[in-house]
């Protein structure tokens, strides 16, 4: 199994250029890479949120800005430029930090919550192949580093000196760490089935047998789970308590502006992202074609390839398919539901999601037993 | 434990009715979407309904409208407004004249010319007064029962209040003068004239001054065109370097008074100096010799103190006037022009005069080592300006000593220190009138006293001498 990292060193390898330097290349060119999914993600994202919003309660969102000239249809594409606009509006924003704020911590956190989301991409398949360092635990270092940011809305909250902020991100971190315990639970589901920690061997194995989500109920069941809790995991509406505008203004981010505050909500994209690809990953076969499944009677009459769809380059297309139908999905929970009570909150995550879970995990254990039992 | 159960089923079903529902909305037709782009799009103005048949009533107080055309000046609208907010002027054609007005759409001849018809909406009170005494009909409320005389204005906003002062006659000139209005007209423009200059009232001032200037530039030249020579005389000469230096130290030596024989001589030496010589100068320079010849200006042949005086004042005039950052234009490299033009602005912010001013400027050009025998001359035209009159008086020459060597043969002093300060005292010995041994005499002092004094600037001087 390849990796970016290791093809970039390969394919140097025989050439005579300083090992220091293709160090600096191998380290460089994947950042660049994460650092513009990170930031394209976030443009299509807050259009696509601003848009799906409008049309969820028959508005019609932003019409008015669009890229040189080009203002595109009537309805979706109306306000194309407007993500354009807003990011030079936030880059051009003064910097503003309080005067009782400490300063290095301020100024440390956003960077802190940005390379949580940042190192995570790095152990994130786009395709078949297409990782940038392949590791034999990735199930577990993602889950790793997407608990990062809690340190970094900590510091953020803290060193505000703002009591909104202290409440939400003390709000964010008894939440993020509950929630990561039902997140845990789900995803150690299809390691139990697969026997694999690494991400390349639990798509391999739904490539050999089928997606994880059909493989039984309680994989159903444990999908579920996953999803509402990443929902939590990412402090989206219906689980935005830590910045619940109407109690806490904006929770952690209060006191920040222009390019810091840019950051949060980069990574807050970014952390969307991620939380859908690891759902595909892992529930949905990844890279993996949807016809692959199927077992269609023509198949044999048209070219397989053409319905198959399958490789590196169509991989990519898959996995972006099926994580932006998951972020859907996500906006969509935001913009039905409103906003739990904190205990509500803790008690959907401990009462219900631990518990059923767990359940779960048992379950699947039996049901493989008897499946070898039987089989 | 049964509640517990029920509850989760409750929500997973609340859940997907929510969803649902919120689906139903996304894929909602444009024509349910309740968002109005307002600026492309806009609301119907209500029908105002206050329950009469008469549909007169049912008037919606928008913005007032005037058919001008049909508008025969009758002041009844102007009389009856409780605000004022309506100004009309007419004018009367004078008695005997015939003028056709035309008539109104009400078949009413029209008299006079309505000159103005302006309404203030902004104090405007929308009360529909104005519109019921109008004989011809022409002044109504736009929109509702008139919609079809004038289409609603929905919403008449302004960036200025002067912008909801409708005006809604237009005279052209032309209909002025018919009705014998040019004084009208007349008074119209001054007014209008007025505003413009009020716009831009140091513009004005500016300009008074401009043309002070002009007059008294044009009384020196008629004084200048009065003696009978030109610098036309330099026209022929195709170097154009060399006819700024003729020109220059033509202007200089005219300014001085000389008579004509050292102005030639004067103009000779500077062009010997420039190394510009050339037949075209030459004969130019025969030309002034013989211009003296022809015409001899007698005061010069009898020099009285009192004219003197009045030469030198006059002088001073000129040199203060006329030596100006515009002279330094006859340098040719921009590099040292610029030296040039920022040391004289230098100088001239601390008020010195022109020679201190000339002996910044030549400081400057000498430390950035842009001094050439162009400039050279150049500057010490200027300096003749205002040092030469007072020295004519005792009768002293004015041509500059022609038997002092040439400033280039102190470029080959090597060290660029010694160079400068030999230059400088060359300078100053070139003004003082001093002789080729004097200037030599003050440059080894000079160059002694400083210490750089060496063999080969001795060998240069002695070589000189």
């Amino acid at each position: 199994m390849t990796s970016i990292v290791k093809s970039i060193v390969g394919s140097f390898e025989s050439l005579p250029i300083d090992p220091f330097l293709l160090a600096i290349l191998a380290i460089l060119v994947p950042g660049i890479i994460i650092f513009l999914i990170m930031a394209v993600n976030a443009l299509i994202a807050v259009y696509f949120e601003r848009k799906i919003s409008a049309f969820m309660q028959d508005r019609l969102g932003p019409m008015e800005v669009g890229i040189f000239g080009f203002k595109g249809g009537k309805k979706f594409w109306g306000g194309i430029g407007q993500t354009f606009a807003d990011a030079i509006k936030l880059l051009s924003k003064e910097d503003i930090i309080p005067n009782d704020a400490d300063r290095f911590l301020m100024m440390m956190a956003p960077f802190i919550i940005f390379t949580g989301a940042f190192l995570t991409f790095i152990g994130l398949p786009m395709s078949d192949s297409l990782v940038i360092s392949n590791f034999n635990i990735g199930i577990f270092y993602i889950i790793a580093m997407s608990s990062v940011g809690v340190i970094g809305i900590i510091l953020a909250g803290w060193s505000s000196n703002n009591k909104w902020s202290l409440y939400g991100a003390m709000r964010a971190a008894a939440q993020m760490i509950s929630y990561e315990i039902p997140i845990a639970l789900s995803l150690i589901l299809v390691v139990l089935v697969s026997g694999h920690l690494d991400i390349h061997g639990i798509v391999q194995w739904q490539a050999d047998n089928r997606w994880f989500i059909l493989h039984s109920p309680f994989a159903a069941l444990g999908f579920v789970i996953y999803f509402v809790s990443v929902v939590a995991e990412t402090n989206r509406t219906p689980f935005d308590i830590p910045e619940a505008e109407s109690e806490l203004v904006a929770g952690w981010m209060t006191e920040y502006s222009g390019f810091r505050w840019a950051l949060f909500f980069l990574s807050e994209y970014a952390n969307m992202l991620i939380v859908a690809f690891v759902a595909s990953i892992v529930f949905l076969g990844g890279w993996l074609s949807p016809f692959q499944m199927i077992d269609l009677p023509y198949i044999d009459i048209l070219p397989e390839s053409w319905l198959i769809l399958d490789g590196v380059v169509f991989g990519i297309f898959w996995m972006f398919v099926k994580a932006i139908i998951l972020i859907f999905c996500m906006m969509w929970f935001r913009w039905t539901f409103p906003r739990l009570r904190v205990d509500q909150l803790m008690y959907v995550c401990w009462k219900i999601f631990i518990p059923f879970a767990l359940a779960n995990v048992i379950l699947i254990s039996i049901w493989e037993l008897i499946r070898m039992w039987i089989f | 434990m049964s509640e517990y159960f029920i509850e989760i089923v409750n929500g997973v079903k609340t859940f997907l009715t929510g969803m649902k529902m919120t689906l139903k909305h996304y894929n909602n037709k444009e024509e349910l979407v309740a968002t109005l782009q307002y600026p492309h799009e806009k609301w119907p103005i209500p029908e105002r309904n206050i329950g009469f048949e008469n549909s007169e009533y049912n008037l919606i107080r928008s913005r007032l409208h005037v058919d001008i055309d049909d508008c025969i000046g009758c002041l009844q609208c102007e009389k009856v407004c409780p605000v004022d907010c309506i100004t009309i002027d007419t004018i009367k054609p004078p008695k005997g004249t015939d003028v056709d007005f035309g008539m109104t759409s009400l078949d009413t001849q029209k008299k006079m010319l309505v000159t103005r018809f302006s309404i203030d909406m902004s104090e405007c009170m929308y009360c529909n007064l104005c519109a019921y005494p109008c004989p011809e009909e022409c002044i109504y409320m736009v929109g509702g029962p008139n919609e079809h005389k004038h289409e609603i204005d929905y919403e008449f906003s302004q960036y200025k209040r002067d912008g909801l002062i409708y005006e809604f006659a237009d005279p052209t000139d032309a209909q002025f003068a018919e009705v014998g209005g040019e004084a009208y007209v007349e008074s119209r423009q001054s007014q209008k004239q007025k505003l413009v200059d009020g716009e831009n009232l140091e513009g004005i001032v500016e300009e008074e001054k401009k043309v002070v200037v002009i007059e008294e530039s044009q009384e020196s030249t008629k004084k200048d065109d009065d003696s009978g020579l030109s610098l036309k005389i330099f026209n022929n000469v195709d170097d154009k370097p060399a006819r700024g230096v003729a020109k220059k130290s033509f202007q200089a030596a005219k300014r001085g008074a000389m008579d004509y024989i050292a102005m030639a001589d004067y103009i000779n030496s500077a062009i010997i100096a420039a190394g510009k010589s050339s037949p075209e100068m030459a004969a130019a320079i025969e030309l002034i010799k013989n211009y003296k010849d022809e015409v001899v200006a007698p005061s010069q042949s009898e020099p009285s103190p009192d004219i003197s005086t009045n030469v030198i004042l006059e002088a001073d005039d000129l040199g203060a006037t006329l030596f100006d950052v515009k002279s330094l234009n006859g340098i040719e490299d921009k590099m040292s022009r610029g030296i040039a033009k920022k040391a004289f602005i230098a100088a001239k912010r601390e008020v010195l005069d022109d020679n201190g001013k000339i002996d910044a400027i030549k400081l400057a050009l000498n430390e950035a080592e842009k001094m050439t025998s162009e400039i050279e001359v150049l500057l010490s035209s200027f300096v003749a300006i205002t040092i030469n009159p007072v020295e004519s008086t005792p009768g002293v020459s004015l041509i500059p000593d022609v038997s002092l060597f040439d400033i280039k043969l102190l470029n080959d002093i090597d060290d660029k220190m010694a160079r400068g300060s030999a230059k400088k005292v060359y300078m100053a010995g070139k003004r003082g009138n001093k002789l080729t041994i004097e200037v030599l005499a003050d440059i080894r002092n000079e160059l002694t006293g400083s210490g750089m004094m060496d063999d080969d600037i001795d060998n240069l001087i002695k070589g000189i001498g």
